[in-house]
This record gives C-alpha cells, structure tokens and sequence, in this order.
C-alpha cells in the first residue's frame, strides 16, 4: 500500500514535471524548428540542409567548439586549485572571499570584455600607465586573449560547484588515505579525483555549453580580432537586416546537437561516478589544514587570481565611469563623478532601469528556485526514462543560446492563436528569466541530492518519520544550500541579462543591462560603465548580506 | 505498515503541494499578463473593426473599438484612445525629447522602444503575427521602402508640412516621411591625424595603414546607405575603393558608435563612413574628434518615420507624424546635430544639406541590392 501511494506520487509528479517543461521549454523550441523548416510560408525540408551546406558555416562550428574547449581547460586551471586552497587551508575562512570571487561572474561579459579591451588596446590604459607594455598588448588580441576573458568570467562557476563537491567529501576519506601513508599526489589521485569527478563533468559541461552559448565576449572581443562563433552569427540573422529566422534557427539546431551530445557524455560520467557521499555521520572539515609555505603559495595564487579577474577588468570599468573626456585618458585633471550623480537622482530613467532590473530579477530567482527544486526532486538520479526526459528539458535552455531560447518564446506567446497574452508585459520578462535560468537551481540542487545516501532516508522511516517529516527535517536542510546558490546565481545572471531583455522588455521598459548596452549604443559609454559599477555592487552587497545570514546559520551537510 | 494512511495523507499533501505550486507559478504569470491580456483583447476588437474601414474614419473605428471593449466607461473615442507605441533608431535623447514633446501636446501616453535599426526590424518581425508598434522611426531610408513594398506601411499623405520635407528622402504617396537626416562623412582623431583625408581614396594612403574604422553595414543602416550609395553611382568598379580599404587594414568594426569610439579613446585614427551627429555631439563635448565630408561626394542617410498598416492608434500616430514635422520637433532635431527633414529650415550648429558634397545616389537600385551588398562586404571584411 505505501510503496504504492509513493509510486504513484512519483509519477503524478514526474507527468506534471513532464507537461509544465513541455509547454515551458519544449513548444518554444520545436517553434524554432518548424520555423527553420517553414520558409516564406511553405514547408521546405530541405532548407536547414542547405543552409549548412553553405561553405564556411562548418570552420564557425568548429571554432566554437574549439573555444568551449579551451575555455573548459582554462577555467578548470583556475577554478581547481582555488577550490582546494578554499577547502583546504586558513584562506576559506574568509567567507567574504566567497562573494568577491563570485563577481567575475556578475560581470556581464560584454562589460568585462570591453574593460579588458580599453585596458589592452592602442593608447589603452595599460600603455598609459606603463608604456614599455605597447610591444606586448597585441599579443592580447589574439585567440589566447579571447580564451583568457572568457576563463576568467566562468571560472567561479566551476569553483563554486568543485567546492561543494569537496566540501562534501569531507575530510575523513582523505585522512585514512594520510594513515594509511599515501603522499598528497596520490590522494588526489585515487580519493579525491574519483570522487570529484562527477561533479566536475557536470561543471565542465555547462562551461561548454556557457562557452559556445555566450555572446558577449564574441561580439565585443572575438569581433575585433575576427574570430567567429556560432552566437554571433546567430544573432547577425536575427537581429540585423534582412531577418532571417530560418537560418538563425538551423544553425541553433546545430549548437544544440553539440550541446546536446555533451550532456550525454557527462550524464554516462555522472551515472557511472556518482557516489553517495552524505552519510549518516556528518561530516567535518579535515584535520589536514596546510600550514606555513603552502598557505603563502596559496595566498599569492588567490591574490593573482582576483588581480586578473577582477583588478583589471574593473579598473577600466571604473577609470571609464569617471572619467570627463575619453579622448584624454588617464589624468587627474579628467576625473569626474558627475555620471554617478546622473545616474542616481531619483526618478530618472536610470533609477527606473535598476530599480526595474532589481524587482524582475528577484520575480524571477524566486519562481526559478521552486520549480528547479521540483525539477531536480523529481530527477532523482535519472533512472527512468521519464527522469532523464526531466533532467534533458529542463536542462534545454542552458544548451539552447538565450537569443534562440528567446526567439522561440516570442513565436509561442506572440502567437495569434495563445489564448494568455504574455508577450510585452512584465510576465513575459519573468518566465523568460525563469526559462532560461532555471537549469542552474536544477543542476546545484541535482548536485545536492545525488549525494545523499538513501541510507539518511530509511533512517528517518526506521524512526518513524513520515515522508512528509523526512523531506523537512533531511532532505530539505541538505538541498537548501543548492538551493540558495542556485537562487543566488539567477539573482545576479537576470540582473545581468541582456540578449533576451533587448528583445523581450515591453517598450519604455529598461533594466540595468539594456541601459548599458543602450549608452554604449549612444556613445554614453561613461555612463553605462557607472551603471554597471552601481548594478555589480548592488548584487554584491545583497550577497553578502545574504552569505552573511547564511553564516549564521549553518546548514551543515 | 504501522502508519498507511498518516503516509498517505502526507502524499496526498504533497500532491496539493506541487499542484498548488503549479497553480501559483500559473497564476503569478497570469496576473502579470492580466493588463496585457485585456488591452490585446482590446486590440483585437479593434482589429476586426479597423480591417473593415481602411478607408480612414478613425474616429468611428476608435469608437466602435471602445465601445467593443468598455462600454461602461465614457465612449468618447477621444478619452479612451489615449496610447502610442513608437520603435525609435538613433539618438536616444531626441527620441526621449520628441515623445515628451508629444506627449505634453497632446495627452497620449507613448510607449518606446529604442534601438538600431535591425533591431527594431528584427523586433517587428518577431511581432509579425500580433504586431505592437504603431509607428516606426528608422535610420535607413532602404529599410522603410522596404516596408512599403511589403504593404506594412499606412499611407498619410495629408500630413501638416510633408509638402515641405526633403522631397527626394520621403514617399510620394506618404507611406513614410524622412523627418531627419545624417551625412556620413570621414571622423578621425585630432589628435592623431594632423591632415585630415579629403577624399575617400585618401584612406588608402600608407599614413592610415590599420589606422581605419568602418561600421558594420549589417549592423549600420547608414554604413550600408554609403556602400549602396556609393556602388549605385559607381556601379561595379565601386569595389575596387573597398578592396584597397581592405588591403590597407581597415576593420569592420559593428554599429557606428563601436566604430567611434575606438577612435575617440585614441586606439583607431579615423572612421569611414561615420555619422556625422555622433562626431558633432562628442566633438560638442570637448572630445577630440572632427568630420569632414569628402570632395568627392557622400551619402546622406535620411531618418524616415512611417505608421503601421497595423495600428490600433491611427489617430495618435497620425498626429504624432504631425508633431515630428513640427517647427517645435524640428528644431530638436537640429539640437541633436541631426540635419532637419524641412528644408525650410537650417542647422547652425553643423554643416547644411548646401554644403556638403553628395552623390547623385539611386535609391531604387539601393533597396534592391542591400542584401547583396551587405553580404559580400562582410565577407570581404572578415
């Protein structure tokens, strides 16, 4: 009787799981489909064909896929060892670091990149500030630059999900490896790496898929030195003249073969590598905490680290928010807060913009966070085919770049036949945001709840919990770590947003992000840098106080 | 077994739990599109009236539309049909100042969106099915023939001083009005280039070797009128200037405003094809950049406005036509270092449409091969 009940719960939620997804993220995307075959109002089969068949569109695909992969090696360079040195010596005690390396992150990328740019280029401000360095700075420009701007904007993505899997191995397994007389390389090697692994397949995958998705790099870095991606030809069909949805469309269908293909190897990985890791015992941190000379290295790494990330990127984004003429530079006689004043006086269209950005964003986070929660329950650990139908559609929107996403929200909420009119409203900006974020709380919570023993559960019934008990009381306390990062992480990327909000936002509305493009646009380029400034330390601050609420009370895992 | 039904009644909470949640995230959606859902409603009311008189009468279409809708509030067509939705190209400030301007004049509440071109015509196409704008301002003369051809555009012929507008930028018929005007023209850094180039062969020159911005034609209508322009007079040994650009390193560079600023900040020397209000208002700033038009002769990109075939506010946007050919919007647009559409009036702040030396251009033949040209210099500048 119980066993029935529960099944029966299981696949009512996982049927409601399945239809929610469909009409959310599926119809959208075959939207996109028919489109790419429906040419001027005819079904044409073999139209995606020929669009392929265009010469040159083959070396684009290759050269995205090039660049997910290095950037994969790139960030995995960076965010690994930061994620042991954070685990594992004095410097993770500094929780504060926790929310400054997540700024990179909150950079959007067309922003950092332009920093990096007026940093790096001609009569940029590193020449002005060393001018020696004008032999070196066209090396920037180049593949490797591109490759850098991106690792150092994904990075924390990776850190984040490699410090909790490590967290979560906690210190005991590696200390019997140390009784047992194993050296630290081959504890890496036969304890930690394994265990790590499915966590960083998961990592690395969405990396890829973040890298061949992105836009903002491409098209303000990877333009200049004439590197093409498959987002930026996208993006050239769809949003310059003459239109052209069909081609735009088969050319996603292409970047979401590869994606696609990506996520089937890392749920293979995932399947065979995943252990249960949260036992009955809890866990503590290692007794094994680096002393003397490896915290200094660790130290100096860690500086580096938010140097590049961070230190550069800002200090053009800063320089160029205050300063009076761009034509002068550097100098102390062009410093200005007047932007910042225009920004901030309450009322104007700025204000409005970020206040707009703010109040959308949280909607958004909000709805994503419960429905990704659900999503990722209901996924479990994937083993029926329904579950993985679950885990692949709510994972769609991450492999889809948000342009195409977007395109195919508009053909099926502006359709004459929809019934709810959505489009050029505030809800349609919200289930936008919660499309294309929601795959991030699924995967954070997934990542929390494949890790749990099942052992925990039957504890609870042993004791005679009932499941409703059990949820709240072990499961709940144990997920909601995933879920406040995945909350944190589509707080600050919808503030962020700015592909699908320049298509989406009903007219006269703003957010941060579309005010900022829109200066750069108007040649404001001061002004939209103060934006960003005031925009990135808003989320920055909500963080803290966020982590610091969090730090209060601990949710051990 | 000891507890069944206490489990049971805990999944059947569960079930509610989840249903509720989905009922929630429906209805939040739902609410927030609520607004939305009755204007369309109302929209659509008006569609299936509006479609039967094409043949203007406005005022009884607004009507019948509001009484369709509202009929308990007050009927007046003037009261109820109080909104615009205007898609805006070019300088974000005039297009702010024009709406207030309107605005305040007549009590219509407008709604803008702002954008490039392309944007605000790949938005349209979006909208296709159920379009939202009711008027459009666009910077590429090309981009509104286009719309005309389509049949998207609702002729106006009878608008206040159209009879004085550019007659060469605007339609005839009155389909769309050239309210405004950029030359393009060569920007270069003062600071950099000492002996401005006179003519566009001039780039060519060793001195401006990797020196050279040009904007994107796909993303610039303006860049891409030029290269039309230039190739409709020229005809196809038009190329050979576009091939020595490319031999002496130009860079194509996106919109116009990402090609300027590079020169601005110093890192490029000059921008071919550049508008020139872009150069006049940064120049106005103190920045130092300057324009000169060539000798030779250049392109003037006119800034047509026309209404939508699909407006649900003929009214409104037939005065808001009006009031962008106004004495009142015309001098705004002469404040943004723009060139007015009247060539009754004059700029004192920039060169006038007399002073600049231009290209007989054959619009017919730069709508026709637009795409073409977009195509094969993109790929030539690769």
């Amino acid at each position: 009787m119980k066993s029935l009940s529960l099944k029966s719960f299981r696949a009512w939620s996982i049927v409601l799981a399945l239809l929610v997804l469909t009409v959310l993220i599926v119809v959208p995307l075959i939207e996109i489909f028919i489109q790419s075959v429906y040419r001027d109002g005819e079904l044409q089969w073999s139209a995606p064909f020929r669009t392929l068949a265009n010469s040159g569109l083959v070396q684009v695909m290759l050269g995205s896929v090039w660049l997910g992969i290095c950037v994969i090696a790139g960030t995995t360079v960076l965010a690994l060892p930061l994620a042991w040195v954070m685990t594992n010596t004095r410097i993770g005690r500094w929780k504060w670091l926790d929310v400054v390396l997540l700024i990179p992150f909150m950079t959007p990328p067309y922003i950092g990149s332009m920093g990096w740019i007026l940093f790096m280029q001609k009569n940029g401000y590193l020449e002005q500030l060393i001018p020696a360095m004008s032999h070196i700075t066209p090396y920037f420009f180049t593949f490797g630059g591109m490759m850098l701007i991106m690792s150092l904007h994904l990075f924390p993505f990776l850190y984040l999900l490699l410090r909790g899997a490590l967290e979560r191995i906690g210190g005991s397994m590696e200390e019997a490896g140390a009784v047992m007389g194993a050296p630290f390389l081959y504890r890496f090697r036969r304890i930690v790496a394994p265990l790590l692994l499915s966590a960083y397949g998961m990592g690395a995958m969405l990396i890829f898929v973040k890298t061949i998705a992105e836009f903002g790099t491409p098209a303000t870095f990877g333009k200049r030195i004439g590197y093409e991606v498959m987002t930026s030809e996208i993006h050239k069909y769809i949003s310059s003249w003459p239109i052209d949805f069909g081609k735009a469309t088969t050319l996603s269908s292409l970047l979401l073969t590869a994606c696609l293909l990506m996520w089937y190897v890392q749920s293979v990985l995932s399947r065979r590598f995943t252990y249960s890791l949260v036992g009955g015992k809890g866990s503590r941190r290692s007794a094994l905490k680096q002393k003397g000379l490896a915290v200094w290295l660790s130290a100096i790494f860690v500086f580096l680290l938010l140097v590049i990330s961070i230190g550069v990127p800002y200090f053009s984004i800063l320089a160029a928010s205050t300063m009076k003429l761009r034509g002068v530079g550097l100098a102390w006689n062009n410093w200005t807060l007047d932007y910042y004043k225009q920004l901030l006086t309450w009322g104007t269209p700025s204000m409005e913009a970020l206040m707009s950005s703010i109040w959308i964003s949280l909607a958004a986070s909000t709805v994503a966070v419960v429905l990704g929660t659900w999503f990722a329950l209901v996924i479990q650990r994937s083993r029926s085919l329904s579950q993985r139908s679950v885990d692949l559609f709510s994972l769609l929107p991450n492999t889809v770049p948000g342009i195409v996403m977007v395109v195919g929200l508009i053909l099926l909420w502006n359709a004459p036949w929809m019934p709810v009119h959505l489009y050029n409203t505030y809800g349609m900006v919200i289930l936008t945001y919660v499309i294309l974020f929601v795959p991030y709380t699924v995967q954070y919570v997934k990542s929390a709840a494949g890790q749990i023993d099942g052992s925990l559960f039957q504890a609870g019934q042993v004791f005679g919990g009932r499941s409703f008990y059990i949820f709240r009381r072990v499961m709940l306390p144990l997920i909601i770590p995933g879920m406040l990062s995945g909350w944190m992480m589509t707080f600050t990327i919808a503030s962020r947003e700015l592909v699908g909000s320049l298509l989406i936002l009903p007219p006269s509305v703003q957010t941060s992000a579309t005010y900022i493009y829109a200066q750069f646009e108007q040649g404001q380029v001061s002004l939209g840098m103060a934006m960003a400034v005031v925009s990135v330390g808003f989320t920055t601050l909500m963080l803290l106080i966020i982590e610091s609420l969090g730090s209060r009370r601990k949710w051990n895992a | 077994m000891l507890n069944t039904t206490q489990t049971r009644t805990t999944f059947k909470w569960g079930k509610g739990a989840a249903l509720a949640l989905a009922l929630t995230f429906g209805m939040a959606l739902a609410g927030c599109g609520n607004n939305a859902g009755s204007n369309a409603a109302a929209n659509a009311a008006a569609a299936s009236n509006g479609g039967n008189n094409a043949s203007s009468n406005t005022a009884a279409a607004s009507a019948s539309a509001s009484t369709d809708t509202d009929s308990s509030s007050n009927t007046t067509a003037a009261s109820t049909d109080k909104k615009l939705t205007v898609y805006s190209a070019g300088p974000e400030g005039l297009a702010t100042k024009l709406i207030e301007g309107y605005e305040a004049k007549t009590g219509v509440k407008v709604e803008m969106f702002q954008g490039t071109t392309g944007k605000i015509l790949a938005r349209m196409e979006a909208e296709k099915s159920n379009p939202v704008a009711d008027v459009v301002i666009l910077a590429s003369l090309p981009s509104a023939q286009g719309l005309k051809d389509e049949g998207l555009t609702l002729p106006y012929p009878e608008a206040v001083n159209a009879d004085k507008l550019n007659p060469d930028w605007s339609d005839a018929d009155g389909n769309y009005f050239s309210t405004s005007a950029s030359a393009l023209g060569i920007a270069y850094n003062t600071k950099l280039v000492k002996t401005p180039p006179t003519s566009w062969e001039d780039l060519t020159k060793p001195e401006f070797k990797d020196q050279v911005n040009i904007p994107d034609p796909s993303l610039s209508g303006s860049a891409l009128d030029f290269m039309t322009g230039y190739l409709s007079v020229k005809g196809d040994s038009g190329w050979s200037l576009f091939e020595n650009f490319k031999k002496n390193g130009v860079a194509m560079a996106g919109a116009n405003q990402e090609a300027l600023d590079p020169v601005i900040t110093g890192a490029k020397g000059v921008v071919a094809a550049a508008v020139d209000y872009m150069t006049y208002s940064s120049k106005a700033k103190g920045e130092p950049v300057d324009i000169v038009y060539p000798k030779d002769g250049t392109v003037i990109s006119p800034r047509p406005a026309a209404i939508l075939k699909s407006t649900q506010h003929e009214a409104n946007a037939k005065a808001f036509i009006d009031y962008l050919l106004s004495d009142e919007a015309q001098k705004m647009v002469t404040d943004a270092y723009l060139l007015p559409g009247r060539t009754d009036i004059k700029a004192d702040n920039r060169a006038n449409l007399d002073e600049i030396p231009q290209f007989k251009v054959d619009w017919d033949y730069m709508n026709k091969n637009g795409a073409d040209i977009t195509e094969k210099f993109t790929q030539m500048f690769k």
